[in-house]
């Protein structure tokens, strides 16, 4: 099985005022096709700023990154827009919908993006908010919808173009636990089912213990990668 | 699916969206009002001021507008007037014959200036006819009877019927004195015309000024519209190539009512300049900060795959939407607030309390605006051109979004 997230010691600095910050210090990571992993650690760990630089929203100061077979490294802007569309899911903590389009249009609008032909498009959509739970919901507007319903449409965005990699910035974070443990359920469903790899940053709990395996950054270094708490000192 | 978003996006914030629409719908209407008043005022005291006078369009002896003397003149126009006459944008040609003299009653002396024009042409054309008071206008049957005006009557102890002696040196250098009757009084509200003006037949102006018939010192051309002088003009100084002849356009011969114009027509662009910059800058402002609120959004987008020109299109395209409504609002509200002031005008008279005179020529004091399409289409066209100049600025706002700042 190829290896579907390939990071090699990445460095990251922030530079104000002359004063350099060291968000991540020589980070090597890999994610194999399937994985339900999660990066926890403490606030200001680089948890965040390493699934940007995996998501190809940032670039690291140093080290290489290789998502689904493409060195981010040598991408341009344009080339890496085209490979979060085709290739990675996001899934962020305010779930970061539309407002002026329903769930369904939500749903479908990185379809829309990749030119998939209307009919596939909504028999992929029709689905996909199905099996998140939305059915006869598909006409709603955000603002109809409550929290946890909401983040449920951003699961079906980021799922619904099949890609090789979803990526979730603490997306239980805006949710009750109630709610955070059904968005779990949903998430590890859809592993489970569809093979969709997940790749997580939190601080929640319920997802350390749901996860299968967890990553430990501390001061911007991996200081522990097991599969549950019990192999991390520290968490 | 962009287009729906923009659209979409333009009535997300309903109350700011009718505020921006209304805006550029308002000051765009004021503007295209503004301007059809001003052009339908323009184009009637010029209509008016060249129909008393030479027309649009006026072929003198070469030397004459410097230095205008009776001895020079046009010896045989008939031929060169039929020329003219067959031109198609030529509405009507009429010959003049101008000169200066002295009116002497037994109540006083005043220095004139007699026109002697063909009545029955300049009935048609002059509104020196409709102006008449006291008697009646000129008719082609009369022989020596003039029309003078209100003032020039008072000051000589004129009525209708009346005796008057006109001294003048004609054509030859001799001064001569001729006796006339008063046919009519005219009362245009103009100091200058009412009081040192008078018209008679031609023929009669010819013996005044010894000159021999058929002769005249100007041939007038007026034209159907004012918009092809330009055009005609051309066609008259090559038709008249060759000839010791000028062919001068109506703004060299009263450059004082032009310049009134060109000032005025001046002082309406800065007018309208203000409003439309102030319409403009509502809108930047509009987008401007619709895009500044939704950095977050398209920071969004990006990051799911959207292309940076893909934002900024879906920018452009709202701007679209807010120009298009809100020109479409004022193109509509302007040309019916024109229309209405076209059909049934506006009476001026009680404001100003009597007669309107600029430039020494009167103006019907009921205002008429003169809508064109080329107005309304034309100001719509430029508000709209410049809406979607300005969106430039928060378009490059839009797709220069940091992604991981936004995000953060």
């Amino acid at each position: 099985m190829s290896t579907l997230v390939k990071a090699t010691d990445i460095t990251k600095d922030y530079g104000q005022d002359g004063v350099v910050t060291h968000a991540l210090r020589g980070v090597s990571l890999s994610l194999q096709p399937g994985e339900f992993a999660a990066m926890v650690g403490p606030s200001g760990s680089g948890k965040s700023t390493l699934l940007n630089i995996i998501g190809g929203l940032d670039r690291p100061t140093s080290g290489t990154v290789e998502v689904d077979g493409q060195r981010l490294n040598d991408l341009g802007k344009s080339a890496l827009g085209e490979l979060r569309r085709d290739h990675i899911g996001f899934i962020f903590q305010s779930y970061n919908l539309l407002p002026v389009l329903t769930a369904r249009e939500n749903a479908e609008y990185v379809l829309r993006l990749q030119g998939v032909p209307a009919a596939e498009r909504r028999r992929r959509v029709t689905e996909v908010l199905a099996e998140v739970g939305l059915a006869g919901m598909e006409d709603r507007f955000p603002r109809q919808l409550s929290g946890g319903q909401q983040q449920r449409v951003a699961i079906a965005r980021a799922v619904a173009p099949e890609p090789a990699l979803v990526l979730a910035d603490e997306p239980t974070a805006n949710v009750d636990s109630k709610t955070g443990q059904s968005l779990l359920d949903l998430m590890l469903r859809l592993n489970q089912d569809k093979g969709v790899t997940f790749l997580f940053s939190t601080h929640d709990p319920a997802v350390m213990q749901r996860a299968r395996r967890l990553i430990l950054l501390k001061d911007g270094e991996v200081a522990g990668d097991g599969e549950g708490l019990e192999d991390i000192d520290g968490v | 699916m962009i287009a729906r978003l923009a659209w979409r996006s333009v009535w997300r914030n309903r109350r700011r969206t009718l505020i921006t629409v209304l805006s550029i719908g308002f000051g765009l209407s004021f503007a295209i009002f503004f301007i059809a008043m001003g052009h339908g005022m323009y184009t009637k005291m010029i209509s008016d001021a060249v129909r008393m006078q030479a027309g649009h369009i006026t072929i003198e002896p070469r030397g004459y507008l410097e230095a205008p003397a009776v001895e020079s003149y046009l010896k045989s126009p008939a031929e060169l007037r039929a020329a003219v006459q067959r031109l198609a944008a030529v509405q009507r040609t009429k010959l003049l014959v101008l000169g200066q003299g002295i009116a002497r009653t037994g109540s006083g002396t005043v220095g004139v200036a007699l026109m002697g024009v063909e009545p029955s042409a300049e009935a048609i054309t002059s509104p020196l006819a409709r102006r008449i008071i006291k008697g009646r206008y000129l008719s082609d049957r009369d022989g020596p009877w003039v029309v003078i005006g209100k003032t020039l009557a008072e000051r000589l102890g004129l009525r209708v019927g009346m005796k008057l002696v006109i001294t003048t040196n004609n054509a030859a250098g001799e001064l001569v004195d001729e006796l006339c009757r008063v046919r009519g009084i005219f009362a245009t509200g103009s100091e200058e015309i009412d009081g040192y003006f008078m018209q008679a037949p031609i023929a009669f102006a010819r013996r005044v000024f010894g000159l021999p018939a058929g002769a005249a010192t100007q041939l007038g051309v007026i034209l159907a519209s004012p918009d092809d002088q330009e055009a005609v003009l051309a066609k008259l100084r090559r038709l008249t190539a060759g000839q010791d002849l000028e062919v001068e356009p109506w703004q060299k011969i009263l450059p004082q009512l032009a310049s009134y114009i060109k000032l005025d027509e001046g002082s309406n662009y800065v007018f309208q300049g203000i409003l439309i910059f102030l319409i403009l800058f509502t809108i930047f402002n509009t987008i401007l900060m619709s895009v500044m609120e939704r950095q977050r959004e398209f920071a969004m987008l990006q990051a799911i795959g959207t292309r940076p020109g893909q934002v900024m299109g879906q920018v452009f395209l709202e701007t679209c939407f807010l120009g298009l409504i809100g020109c479409g609002l004022g193109m509509l509200g302007g040309a019916a607030a024109a229309g209405a002031l076209q059909h049934w005008g506006l009476d001026l008279s009680s404001f100003y309390g009597g007669d309107i005179t600029i430039s020494g020529f009167a103006v019907d004091p009921r205002l008429r605006a003169l809508l064109t399409p080329g107005i309304v289409l034309g100001m719509g066209a430029a508000v709209f051109a410049a809406t979607l100049l300005l969106s430039l600025i928060p378009l490059r706002h839009a797709g220069r979004v940091n992604i991981v700042d936004q995000l953060r």
